[in-house]
C-alpha cells in the first residue's frame, strides 16, 4: 500500500515554512508523583534556565538541576503526523480509508542534558512535585563513603 | 507578576531564549502517548523531496520510503532517555480544551511538552526490491497468439499489470521501477506493462534482420517509419516493431526529423546466443558456428561478448557451453550466491565477476560482498584466487 507523505507548510513550501518543533532530551525518566499520574496536563515538569548568553542550559525539576546544552542535530527530523481518511472524505465508496502521513514540523535543535542531576539540598525531600527516576539519583557516586 | 503575551507559549519560546530568561517546562494540555505523531530523522539532501511531496511510503513486507530516484528502509530506534517533545504555538490546537485559560501558567514563558518520544525512524537506503516485478509480469507475457485472434479476450486481463498496479506491488522508486522494466525489455501495451515471448521477440528481430538485407539498410541506421510501415505488413503490431528497435538498437540523433536507429552489436549477438542455446549445451566449436551464421555478417560475434551469459567447462580435450544468463538470476546478493555456489562449488575471478558485477547493495561494495558471501583461497599469489560458498 503506498502512503502520501503530504506537506502543507505553505504555498511555495520553502523549507523555512516549515515550523520548528523543539526537544527537551534528559537521561532516566521522568516520573510525577503517584497522585499526579491522572492529572499530567498542565501539570509543571520543571523550569528551563539560559543563565548567560552561551548555549548552557539548565532545568530545575523538583530538587534538582541538571546543565545542558543547545546542540543542532546532526541530521534533521520531521515529525510526521499520521491521517486516516474516511472513505467518505473523497466520496469513495469502497475500500478501506486512506492513510496518510502529513509533514507538521522540522526539529533542528534539542537542549540536551546529558549529565546527572546535582542536588540543590543536601537532603532529597520524598514531597517534590516531580523527581527523576530513582536510578539516576541512586548512581550518583558518594564520596562521603567510609 | 508579569503575564506573557500568549505567542511565547511554544516550542519558539524555548529555541529562542533570550540570556538570563527562564521558562516553564510543563506538560500539554493535550499530553499523551500520540502514537500518530512520527519522528522522522533524514538527511538534509532529502529534505526538499520531503517538503515538495515528492516521497511515498510503501508497507508490503516492512516499510519504505522512496523518492523519485531512491528507496530507503524504514528503521525504528529506540532510544532510553526521556525526549519531550514540544510543538510550536497554535500548531497543537490547543483550544479543544476550553479550561485551559484558567489554568495557573500565565506568569511565565511555558513550553508544553506534547509527547514523550520514544524513539524514531531512520533511513537507510537499500536496494529496490526488483525481483517481483519479473514475477509478476512473466504472469502472461505477450505472445504471438494474442494477436491472432481479433476479438479481445476479457480473460487475458489476468495477470496484467500497469504503472498503478505495479507501483502498488513493487517497494522500489518511480525511477528504479522504470529502469527495472527496462532492463527486462518490457513494454507498455494499451496501457499495460507487458514482458514479450523470447520466441515472439525473436520472429520480429529476424524480420527486421530479413527485411534490412532485402531493402539493403543499413543496420547503423534504420529508418523508424520503415521499419515499422514493412512489420506492420508482416503482421506485426507496431507497438512491438518500436519495441523491438528499443530493446536492440539506440536512436541515432542525427539532426534530421527522421527517427534513425543503430541496432547494438551485444545485444543483438547475445540474442542469438541465448536462442542458440535454449535446446541445451553444445560444443563451443559448433556453437561458434551456429552463432557466426545467424547473426549479420556486419555483427562479427566475439566470445566476450557473452559474458554472464554462457557458462564454459572443459570435459576431457573438448569446450562445452551452455546457458546460463545473469539475468535470470534473483538481486538480494544472499539468494544469488546461493544459486552460483549449486551452479558451481568453486568459481575463478574472472568467471564469477559478471555474475555478480550487477549486484547492488547501497553502503557495500563488491569487496565487503565477497567478504561477506564467499570463502576466498589462494595457495599461492601467482594462482588465480578461487571462491567458494562460506
Amino acid at each position: 500500500m503506498e502512503i502520501r507523505v503530504r506537506c502543507n507548510c505553505g504555498e511555495d513550501k520553502e523549507e523555512g515554512r516549515c515550523k520548528e518543533w523543539a526537544i527537551v532530551e534528559l537521561q532516566g525518566v521522568v516520573e510525577p508523583q503517584p497522585g499526579f499520574h491522572d492529572s499530567l496536563p498542565n501539570l509543571q515538569i520543571g523550569t528551563l534556565c539560559r543563565p548567560s548568553s552561551q548555549e548552557v542550559y539548565t532545568l530545575t525539576i523538583g530538587y534538582h538541576e541538571l546543565t545542558g546544552s543547545k546542540v543542532p542535530l546532526k541530521k534533521p527530523m520531521m515529525v510526521l503526523k499520521k491521517v486516516k481518511h474516511s472513505p467518505l472524505d473523497r466520496g469513495e465508496s469502497s475500500g478501506c480509508g486512506e492513510i496518510e502521513l502529513q509533514v507538521v514540523g522540522i526539529i533542528r535543535h534539542r537542549i540536551l542534558f546529558k549529565n546527572r542531576p546535582k542536588a540543590l539540598i543536601s537532603k532529597p525531600q520524598p514531597t517534590s512535585k516531580e523527581r527523576q527516576k530513582s536510578i539516576m539519583l541512586g548512581s550518583v557516586p558518594s564520596n562521603q563513603a567510609l | 507578576m508579569e503575564s506573557q503575551e500568549t505567542s511565547s507559549i511554544g516550542a519558539e519560546a524555548l529555541l529562542h531564549m533570550s540570556p538570563g530568561s527562564a521558562v516553564s517546562v510543563a506538560y500539554h494540555p493535550l499530553f499523551g502517548p500520540h502514537d500518530d505523531l512520527i519522528v522522522l530523522e533524514l538527511d538534509d539532501k532529502l529534505l526538499p523531496d520531503v517538503l515538495h511531496e515528492r516521497c511515498v511510503l510503501n508497507s508490503q513486507l516492512f516499510v519504505v520510503l522512496c523518492t523519485q530516484s531512491k528507496t530507503f528502509a524504514m528503521k525504528f530506534v529506540g532510544t532510553s532517555n526521556s525526549v519531550l517533545l514540544i510543538p510550536p504555538a497554535n500548531q497543537y490546537v490547543f483550544d479543544q480544551n476550553p479550561q485551559n485559560g484558567a489554568n495557573n501558567h500565565k506568569e511565565k514563558v511555558v513550553a508544553p511538552v506534547i509527547k514523550v518520544v520514544p524513539g524514531n525512524m531512520e533511513l537507510v537506503e537499500v536496494a529496490p526490491r526488483l525481483d517481483k516485478l519479473k514475477l509478476l509480469l512473466s504472469q502472461n507475457p505477450c505472445r504471438l497468439e494474442e494477436f491472432d485472434s481479433s476479438e479481445v479476450n476479457p480473460e487475458t486481463r489476468a495477470g496484467l499489470y500497469n504503472w498503478k498496479d505495479l507501483k502498488n506491488n513493487i517497494q522500489a522508486s518511480d525511477e528504479e521501477l522504470r529502469s527495472g522494466l527496462q532492463a527486462l525489455s518490457a513494454v507498455e501495451i494499451n496501457s499495460y506493462w507487458r514482458l514479450v515471448d523470447e520466441r515472439y521477440m525473436n520472429m520480429i528481430l529476424e524480420m527486421v534482420l530479413r527485411n534490412a538485407v532485402l531493402n539493403d539498410w543499413s543496420l547503423s541506421a534504420l529508418n523508424e517509419d520503415e521499419v515499422v510501415s514493412m512489420l506492420v505488413t508482416d503482421g506485426f503490431p507496431a507497438e512491438l516493431a518500436r519495441h523491438c528497435l528499443h530493446v536492440y538498437g539506440e536512436k541515432v540523433i542525427d539532426g534530421t526529423d527522421t527517427c534513425a536507429w543503430k541496432l547494438d552489436k551485444k545485444r543483438v549477438c547475445i540474442h542469438f546466443a541465448r536462442e542458440i542455446l535454449r535446446g541445451g549445451k553444445m560444443k563451443l566449436e559448433s556453437f561458434m558456428d551456429e552463432w557466426r551464421q545467424r547473426t549479420p555478417d556486419e555483427m562479427q560475434p566475439t566470445f566476450d561478448l557473452v559474458e554472464g551469459e554462457v557458462l564454459t567447462e572443459r570435459i576431457g580435450v573438448e569446450t562445452w557451453v551452455r546457458g546460463f544468463s545473469v539475468s535470470s538470476l534473483p538481486s538480494t546478493p544472499a539468494e544469488r550466491f546461493s544459486i552460483l555456489f549449486k551452479e558451481r562449488p568453486k568459481w575463478e575471478w574472472k568467471d564469477l565477476q559478471p555474475y555478480i558485477r550487477d549486484l547492488n547493495v547501497p553502503g557495500l561494495t563488491s569487496e565487503g560482498l565477497l567478504l561477506k558471501y564467499t570463502r576466498r583461497t589462494q595457495p599461492s599469489p601467482e594462482i588465480e584466487p578461487i571462491f567458494s560458498a562460506r
